[in-house]
């Protein structure tokens, strides 16, 4: 049965996608396709589901191209296999997505948001899961930001880029997906941060980032400027570096703000980040470039490959950053966000927390699926969530 | 009570439907089919399946981690 079958990695896959020179054929059921999906600028994405190429029926086949490559996706990759051979076998040119979605979710991808002889910012970006995770780098010394589950991902940046991981930070409590932070900083002999206000109640080992205003990365003047900027959480900590990037957390994003409502105070917490953004970030210079701990839209990403918006340009483009009024912002943040939770997050939250422990396989079946953390994934321009 | 019953435990998929494809193929009309499947996936799989090709699901349950379905062939 593996005759004819070829496969592709998600490396191969990611490579592809960015020249749009393949077309994705997802083969899951459509509401597990609408639900989650690979999500591409350039390449085109089509859902037909496995089971409709049993029916003997030469319609399926209507819309599949003979002249381009196809990357046939389904949940683990065995679904995929099967029609990627029965596609080869028809003349079409199909490679079957090895691991399927559950290895596009462990899939991150780094891209150099800026370097020069001091400083060099990478972006990590775990496409599937939109979470971005950061390396702040200077002198040979290192400070990873947000890390996802998947460690290696950081210690191979490490070893490519030569820099020691000193720090290891956690901008919030996260709620979509299980934190690398303690792990990574345990391997590297690194300081592990969180801000207190998020460990309380926890038996975490952590160094309270309220108690350090800045953070050295390496031995030269590039310091981390820890701002609690709590809305999304009460100790949600945003980072200034070099007066130059905010990286923000869930707190701003690219196009909106982070969600108020996921510990069940959504009023309270929409407050606090009303107070966040007209005071606190309210200095800021409008060319200081936000970096955010994720996107909900591939639009959010530039050509560069880059989730990140220069802050007057967030401010210009969200009603919200301008709606000084602080009722009515309160009632707009709050409400926009009370639909659909993240999948599984008080779970997610309690290993985070340290509360709970579980094997690998569990902790890959619950950070399946999309991410819901910012508030305009129920606003404007998503049609549905 | 079942005219063919499809013991697809421990299959992963697409291995499930496939085996069940066949089997629902060989049924007249009428006719009772039962699956027996441990894959997670043959939850949301198995009545979009279903749908598409017309045949009535009659019932879908989870007992001890294994998922039944019985469909009426149409």
């Amino acid at each position: 049965m593996e005759s004819n079958a070829q496969s592709m990695t998600v490396e191969e896959l990611h490579r592809k996608m960015e020249t749009g020179d393949v077309l994705i054929l997802d083969v899951r059921n459509e509401k597990d396709y609408n639900d989650w999906k690979i999500e591409s600028k350039q390449a085109q994405s089509v859902n037909i589901p496995y089971f409709a190429f049993l029916e003997e029926d030469e319609r399926v086949y209507a819309g599949l191209p003979k002249d381009k490559e196809i990357a046939v996706v389904c949940a683990k990759g065995g679904a995929s296999d099967y029609v990627a051979e029965m596609l080869n076998n028809k003349g079409y040119n199909s490679s079957s997505l090895a691991g399927g979605m559950l290895a596009w979710s462990r899939f991150y991808h780094p891209v150099i948001v800026y370097a020069d002889e001091k400083l060099k910012m990478i972006q990590i970006n775990r496409l599937a899961k939109g979470c971005l995770s950061y390396a702040v780098i200077s002198e040979g010394k290192g400070m990873i930001i947000d890390p996802g589950k998947e460690i290696e991902v950081y210690l191979e940046l490490a070893g490519e880029h030569r820099f020691e991981i000193e720090h290891v930070v956690d901008s919030h409590l996260h709620a979509d997906h299980i934190t690398g932070g303690p792990r990574l900083a345990e391997q590297v002999g690194a300081t592990y941060y969180l801000s207190s206000e998020e460990a309380k109640g926890t038996h975490l080992k952590y160094e309270p980032l309220d108690r350090h205003d800045r953070i050295k990365v390496g031995d030269v003047q590039v310091e981390v400027l820890s701002i609690p900027t709590p809305g999304h959480t009460p100790g949600s900590t945003s980072f200034l570096i070099d007066n130059r990037f905010l990286l923000s957390g869930d707190t701003i994003f690219v196009g909106g703000l982070g969600r108020p409502d996921l510990g069940g105070k959504a009023k309270e917490w929409a407050e606090d980040l009303y107070h966040t953004v007209f005071f606190k970030l309210k200095d800021l210079p409008d060319d200081c470039l936000v970096l955010p701990a994720h996107y909900s839209d591939i639009r959010e990403m530039n050509d560069r490959g880059v989730v990140g918006e220069l802050l007057g340009k967030i401010r210009e483009n969200n009603e919200i950053m301008r709606n000084e009024d602080k009722a009515s912002f309160t009632e707009q943040v709050a409400g926009a966000a009370s639909m659909e939770k993240p999948p599984n997050f008080e779970e997610i939250v309690a290993i985070n927390r340290g509360e709970l422990q579980v094997d690998e396989e569990r902790a890959i079946e619950l950070e399946i699926g999309p991410n819901r953390c910012a508030v305009h994934h129920h606003g404007s321009h998503e049609e549905e969530a | 009570m079942a005219d063919v019953i499809v013991d697809a435990k421990g299959l992963a998929c697409p291995m499930p439907i496939v085996k069940a494809k066949k089997a629902i193929d060989a049924l007249q009309p009428g006719q009772i089919m039962e699956v027996h499947t441990t894959e997670k996936g043959s939850m949301n799989d198995f009545p979009a399946w279903i749908r598409q090709s017309n045949h009535e699901l009659l019932e879908a349950k989870e007992e001890n981690g294994v998922f039944v379905f019985i469909v009426k062939k149409t």
